[in-house]
């Protein structure tokens, strides 16, 4: 037997592509499927310095398209698969992702999200929110973990490996490139250590026994012949999201109880944006913080809550507003005004926030 | 006049640029040392935190300064990147060099595109290493890492946490660097330490080393 990775707690000083590679071996995964893209490589560089230390398996695909795929085949064959990519790569992978929505397999990827569309820049950007909550032919039946900071990084890659085998829907993790190359420090742990379990994996196909007689027949399917199969299908499958996504949406709010006006963000973003709310607070401003950490399945009820005395909404991301799109979904027919600060492909500062929000009119 | 040459190696992330920086502004205010100090900028593995961004401030502090500005780049990230040509000769112009080489191995091997580099007398090359690192993460991991970089002529200890660094941590790190010196038989030249720690710190580490003290300059290299 390998030793374990790490053993009770450990305060280490890393980048967020490290902390995916150590956070995937603290949640026991078995193999890596990928192909390289910036700014996910060191996922990749990390996993296989780390990989034969503690026996596990690495496969370097010929493009994301087989990444997406082999992931799929891996964790068919029981295997806690998983895979990292970002912009063009991520569009690639939207075909397997969207299998593997069809048939119900757990694969977790982590997307470290660059500037669109096409090869665009390679570092930093949060375009990718669109194509990664709903970006297949489909409906989107998967459970997206936008995370701000790399203990966010360790923690939600540990918790997508389990939310992806309990629920058996497509997980990811939405980083970014700024995530993936800052370094800063974090608490690693053994999930165990910690009272984690890891939800164990276990092959989806080439079960013992016969089929029909000893156990039920393992018929994964992502094609249907009528139309009226597709559609029982479906609503069956958009019922257990409804049942589910309560149990799953995550969320984070400061002050919005008294709150003039709410900030609302995602991802590293969140990080500027609680900064500003706080300064602000401080000047006497009423500033709320409201930050969904599951983007799907999105925090209707919690966000409708932290919006409730509020007067007016700020959405701030560095895309062209694909998260003020999820927000406007989750809260029509509220009549607020929201405003925007939109940077598609740039850093927000918590300084700009402060600089927008000082220049309104309150009260 | 002390003809300075050093080059900093050791793990991604480990500090060789805020070490390798701010070795070369203290050498620029030792009258003994031969002028100029030249910073240059020699990796070619990570093309995110470079010297690019603060180039012109450390020129504006009296650094001759040999790295790209991002306007004269091609391809970073995706298509790798090159030294700008004037990198290549440093070692052929008179004056203190310091260089700034990227990580690990392959960044070590760098060197052998330095025209002069294994012919110069006056080369140290000085691995960086960081306790907080889980590459180097303990005596045996450090140990294992320093071998297998090439050629090293001394060891900086540069144990820290960011922002949750604490004085214990670096002396943890001097001690466990200490040892691997000792194992290797090759000096623990100094240890690096954020100079919010020098009142409590003092001139000298746990293990009687001299303590350099960085001002940050890194954070604000992001890309």
């Amino acid at each position: 037997m390998p030793e374990k990775p790490i053993t009770g707690e450990k305060r280490a000083f890393m980048t967020g592509n490290e902390v995916v590679a150590w956070a995937c071996l603290a949640a026991q995964a078995d193999i890596m499927y990928g192909y390289p893209i910036t700014p996910q490589n060191e996922i990749m560089h990390y996993w296989t310095r780390l990989a034969p230390k503690y026996e596990k398996k690495f496969l370097q695909t010929e493009d994301e398209i087989s990444a997406g795929f082999t992931t799929v085949g891996g964790v068919l064959a029981g295997a806690r698969a998983f895979t990292g990519t970002g912009g063009p790569g991520n569009v690639l992978m939207q075909e397997a992702i969207s299998m593997a929505e069809m048939m119900r397999i757990p694969t977790v990827m982590f997307i470290q999200q660059r500037g669109g569309p096409s090869t665009a820049t390679v570092i930093y950007s949060q375009q990718e929110v669109t194509l990664t909550t709903y970006g297949g032919n489909g409906e989107g039946y998967r459970i997206v973990y936008s995370t701000a900071s790399h203990q966010d990084l360790f923690d939600y890659t540990i918790k997508a490996f389990n939310a992806a085998w309990k629920y058996r829907f497509p997980t990811f993790i939405l980083g970014d490139g700024y995530q993936a190359k800052m370094r800063e420090s974090l608490m690693l742990y053994d999930p165990e250590a910690r009272g984690i379990t890891m939800v164990p994996a276990e092959p989806l196909v080439g079960l013992p026994g016969t089929p029909g007689v000893d156990r039920d027949p393992a018929h994964l399917r992502n094609t249907y012949n009528t139309e009226e199969e597709l559609l029982a299908l479906i609503k069956g499958y958009q019922a257990e999201y409804d049942r589910i996504a309560p149990e799953l949406a995550e969320h984070e709010a400061y002050d919005c109880a008294d709150a003039e006006v709410i900030i609302l963000s995602h991802g590293v973003v969140s990080r500027s944006a609680r900064i500003a709310g706080r300064e602000l607070r401080e000047k006497g401003m009423k500033v709320g913080y409201f930050r969904p950490i599951t983007l799907r399945p999105f925090p209707d009820a919690a966000i409708r809550r932290a919006v409730a005395k509020a007067k007016k909404l700020l959405v701030v991301e560095s895309s062209e507003g694909q998260f003020l799109k999820l927000c406007q979904q989750s809260l029509c027919g509220l009549p607020l005004p929201i405003e925007t600060l939109l940077k598609p492909g740039m850093g927000i500062t918590s300084e700009e926030i402060v600089a927008k929000l000082s220049a309104w009119r309150w009260g | 006049m002390n003809r300075i040459v050093e080059a900093y190696v050791g793990e991604y992330a480990s500090g060789k640029s805020e070490c390798a920086l701010n070795r070369a502004l203290e050498l620029l205010r030792r009258q003994e040392v031969m002028q100029p100090v030249i910073l240059v900028d020699l990796d070619t593995v990570e093309p995110v935190y470079t010297l690019r961004p603060i180039r012109e401030e450390l020129r504006g502090l009296g650094l001759d300064v040999i790295a790209w500005a991002t306007r004269d780049t091609v391809g970073l990230g995706e298509a790798g990147s090159g030294w700008p040509p004037a990198a290549r000769w440093v070692l052929r112009r008179s004056g203190s060099c310091v260089l700034d080489i990227g990580y690990g191995v392959k960044g070590a091997q760098s060197l052998n595109l330095l025209e002069g580099a294994w012919s110069d007398p006056d080369l140290r090359i000085l691995a960086v290493l960081n306790l907080g690192r889980p590459m180097t993460g303990s005596y045996e991991c450090m140990l294992a890492y320093v071998r297998e970089l090439g050629p090293v002529h001394g060891l900086i200890n540069n144990s820290h946490l960011g922002d949750d660094t604490t004085i214990a941590f670096i002396q943890e790190g001097a001690r466990t660097v200490a040892e691997v010196a000792e194992k290797l038989k090759l000096p623990l030249t100094a240890t690096c330490a954020d100079a919010r720690f020098k009142e409590r710190l003092g001139e000298k580490d746990v293990c009687g080393r001299p303590i350099r003290y960085l001002q940050r300059f890194m954070p604000r290299a992001f890309w």
